[in-house]
């Protein structure tokens, strides 16, 4: 039986993709071309045989999300021993600062106490990185630390994670302080906003957290209580991103285009489970010139397409262009369009407006549904 | 039971003539266009024609098609009044074990299971044909007509007709005559081996058959002339659409080509009657920076580094930078490395062309079936 359930927590109000979280929580964004961002996380608890999940959703607009995830069985959890729970936080429309992920916690802190697990696992639903955390579990119980955190090393703070929580390790790998990455020195440990900790000690942070503050982060309450807590750190290596904003959703599709970190992150060892749509095999047609891309089952492809990453059932027409692009779902590029550094949403047609054409480090988006 | 018509798919048959590719897997669990095994086309249009218990009588090599059956959700049919079930051969209280002895015979051997449902209607279809068709019109039709029985048909070219069993109608539609593969065909309604029966006529029909020593027990040879014998109404059901029976490597090739036809009358792509087919696991196909591709129908999971033009890549096929694959077929999982050449083949599941290997040739007569690694040359 498995030791610990697990908890795939909802990524923080600070974080705010602009276009696309208009449309559905950072979590339920398309990632190359046929995943879901959520299906990352809730695939490495699957494959770590955590079989009990619970997904914290407080999106106002939670439908893409909830609808994919339906039962839970496309990941691969015993229908009967296992369960995959959604669980809705209040969200605070008036003032966001409250929408924590402990605000979450208290209010289904029932459902956590009922659980039969001795630890519990937590992990974020904004980020992508293959982990085993059985392995991490059993460090963590093998360690006798109170928490056990994940993270990621970069020397890249200054551009990328930022506003996510770094960490201060001292030199046996003890965690000193966490705090957010500013983006003023290059070199940080990022949080994976991954824990393990035993329930009782989670439960007890839930509470003391929200007698402190109505707005602590479970981040901010561990950090606030350092001194007494043994909380220590274990190194990420492989592919990690964090999708905080639309460059860095931008970035981390692209840089799955290098086939060797894409199939360290999916492979028949560890593969990421996602709901199948039944679209039949993608077409190409005489002309078609499609180089360095993942392309998603059932599109149509007549065009050129460049370094992209392209979403099931799109099309892409004769003489089109489809340059450093990540196409969702449904999209259609016209005859003769020309598409460079763009996030294309989900059923929208670039038919009419021949050029649509950004930076590489300032990528362009095209609504949801539209049609230029 | 939604239209009160239970199917039975007949799926026990080898397929001998597609040689290597059924040594392992029956008929009807061979690989086509790209993800789907042959039998997803029946269960698919079992689903979205609205039935909701299929029994699948297997046989041969059954281990794979058996397990891969039995997993109903794949096609939808898991709701807690459907299923797929899987039929083999069983022993009885009242009756040794025993092979099906013929397509009647092993709806005859399943009675008991199909009584269980009490249908008012059976249909009986091959789980080695690919088309897409609405049952329950055809349903529709058989009651409108008042119909004990309806086949379906579909119209093949005169000069083909005696290669198939062909049905004689008069000016109504109805059945007065079949002949299976006549030297001098009088219609070209070839049967397409689905037929729609008033269970209880046909019950009746099988159980009488069954005390026939001479009887071989089959559908087109022995209860279709019961029928007619009796004066039964049998409609001729015409479908007009894409429909192939894929008895050879090279027609199975073929029906993967049409595929690449834009007008292709069988259309996958159609959201309205999808076939379903096992979930699995992989990235998405990825297309190197030094590939070409080129009039080609790949899936999830290929890996494109060379020139792919005029072929269909099953899940998880590879084409290694530098390789060629032209005019071919490549099966699941099968990999074409680097400087290897594939030209009008059929590379079959898992099967690896050695570096810089030449299969097959654009003047062969035949479509080549690779079914064993080929080594690479130095």
């Amino acid at each position: 039986m498995a030791k610990a359930f697990g908890i795939v927590s909802s990524s923080g109000a600070h974080f705010q993709v602009k276009g696309m979280q208009e449309f559905r929580p950072i979590s339920a964004f398309s990632f190359m071309g046929r995943y879901r961002i959520i299906d990352f996380p809730i695939s490495n608890m699957s494959n770590s045989g955590i079989d009990r999940v619970h997904v914290y959703i407080n999106s106002p607009r939670p439908r893409s999300l909830t609808e994919h995830l339906g039962s839970g069985r496309i990941y691969n959890i015993n229908s009967k021993r296992g369960k995959l729970q959604m669980l809705f936080a209040n969200a605070d429309e008036m003032n966001t600062i409250y929408n924590t992920d402990i605000a979450g916690y208290a209010e289904n802190l029932e459902i956590i106490e009922r659980t039969h697990e001795e630890y519990v696992v937590i992990t974020s639903d904004y980020m992508v990185f293959a982990q085993n955390f059985d392995e991490l579990l059993n460090k963590h119980i093998e360690s006798g630390a109170d928490i056990t955190m994940l993270y990621h090393k970069t020397s890249t703070a200054k551009e990328h994670y930022l506003n996510c929580n770094a960490l201060n390790l001292n030199k046996q790998k003890g965690v000193v302080s966490i705090e957010p990455n500013l983006g003023n020195t290059k070199d940080k440990n990022i949080s994976m906003d991954t824990y393990v900790m035993s329930k009782e000690l989670f439960i007890d942070l839930i509470k003391s957290a929200r007698r402190l503050s109505s707005v602590f982060t479970l981040a901010q309450i561990i950090n606030a209580r350092i001194e007494e807590l043994d909380v220590r750190a274990i190194q990420h290596k492989g592919f990690f991103a964090a999708v905080t904003d639309l460059k860095s959703y931008f970035d981390s599709n692209m840089a799955l285009l290098d086939i060797k970190k894409a199939e360290e992150l999916v492979n028949p060892n560890w593969p990421i489970y996602t709901r199948t749509t039944d679209s039949c095999p993608t077409q190409f047609f005489e002309g078609s010139d499609v180089r360095n891309s993942f392309i998603s089952n059932g599109c149509l492809i007549e065009g050129t397409v460049e370094n992209s990453v392209i979403g099931r059932g799109c099309i892409i027409k004769k003489g089109a262009v489809v340059k450093n692009c990540v196409m969702l779902a449904y999209a259609e590029v016209g005859e003769g369009v020309h598409a460079e550094n763009q996030i294309i949403d989900k059923w929208s047609k670039i038919i009419r407006t021949k050029e649509v054409v950004s930076e590489a480090d300032n990528p362009g988006y095209v609504r949801r549904e539209d049609t230029l | 039971m939604q239209n009160n018509m239970l199917a039975m798919i007949l799926a026990g048959g080898r397929g001998s003539r597609l040689h290597d590719l059924t040594n392992k897997v029956a008929k009807p669990a061979v690989s086509y266009g790209g993800k789907y095994r042959i039998i997803d086309f029946p269960l698919s249009n079992c689903a979205n024609s609205g039935i909701d218990v299929v029994g699948v009588l297997t046989q041969y090599e059954s281990v794979l098609l058996n397990s891969y059956v039995a997993a109903g959700g794949r096609w939808g049919l898991d709701s807690k009044d459907s299923g797929v079930f899987v039929l083999p051969p069983r022993e009885k209280a009242d009756a040794n074990l025993d092979v099906y002895r013929g397509t009647a015979d092993a709806i005859t051997q399943n009675i008991d299971f199909i009584d269980a449902y009490d249908p008012e209607y059976l249909l009986i279809l091959s789980g080695d044909h690919i088309y897409k068709m609405d049952y329950s019109e055809m349903l529709a039709y058989h009651n409108a007509k008042n119909a004990d029985a309806t086949i379906a048909v579909i119209g093949v070219p005169m000069k083909e007709a005696s290669r198939f069993g062909i049905m004689n109608t008069d000016e109504d539609g109805k059945i007065v005559e079949f002949e299976e593969k006549p030297a001098q065909p009088k219609s070209n309604l070839a049967s397409m081996g689905i037929y729609i029966f008033t269970w209880k006529v046909l019950r009746k029909i099988l159980l009488a058959d069954m005390k026939k020593a001479d009887s071989s027990h089959d559908f087109g040879k022995d209860i279709i002339p019961a029928f007619l014998e009796e004066g039964r109404t049998l409609m001729a059901y015409e479908f007009k659409g894409y429909w192939k029976d894929v008895g050879t490597i090279d027609s199975l090739w073929e029906a993967n080509m049409d595929l690449l036809d834009r007008k292709n009358p069988l259309n996958l792509n159609d959201p309205r009657w999808r076939i379903y087919t096992e979930d699995v696991s992989t990235l998405p196909q990825y297309i190197g920076p030094e590939a070409s591709v080129s009039n080609a129908y790949i899936t999830q999971g290929c890996k494109v580094g060379g020139e792919v033009k005029n072929s269909v890549l099953f899940t998880n096929a590879a084409v290694a930078p530098g390789a060629k694959v032209i005019d071919s077929v490549l099966m699941p999982g099968a990999v074409v490395e680097e400087g290897a050449v594939v030209t009008r083949a059929l590379v079959a599941d898992g099967v690896r062309i050695g570096k810089g290997a030449v299969v097959g040739s654009a003047d062969s007569e035949n479509i080549l079936l690779v079914a064993k690694r080929v080594k690479g040359v130095e």
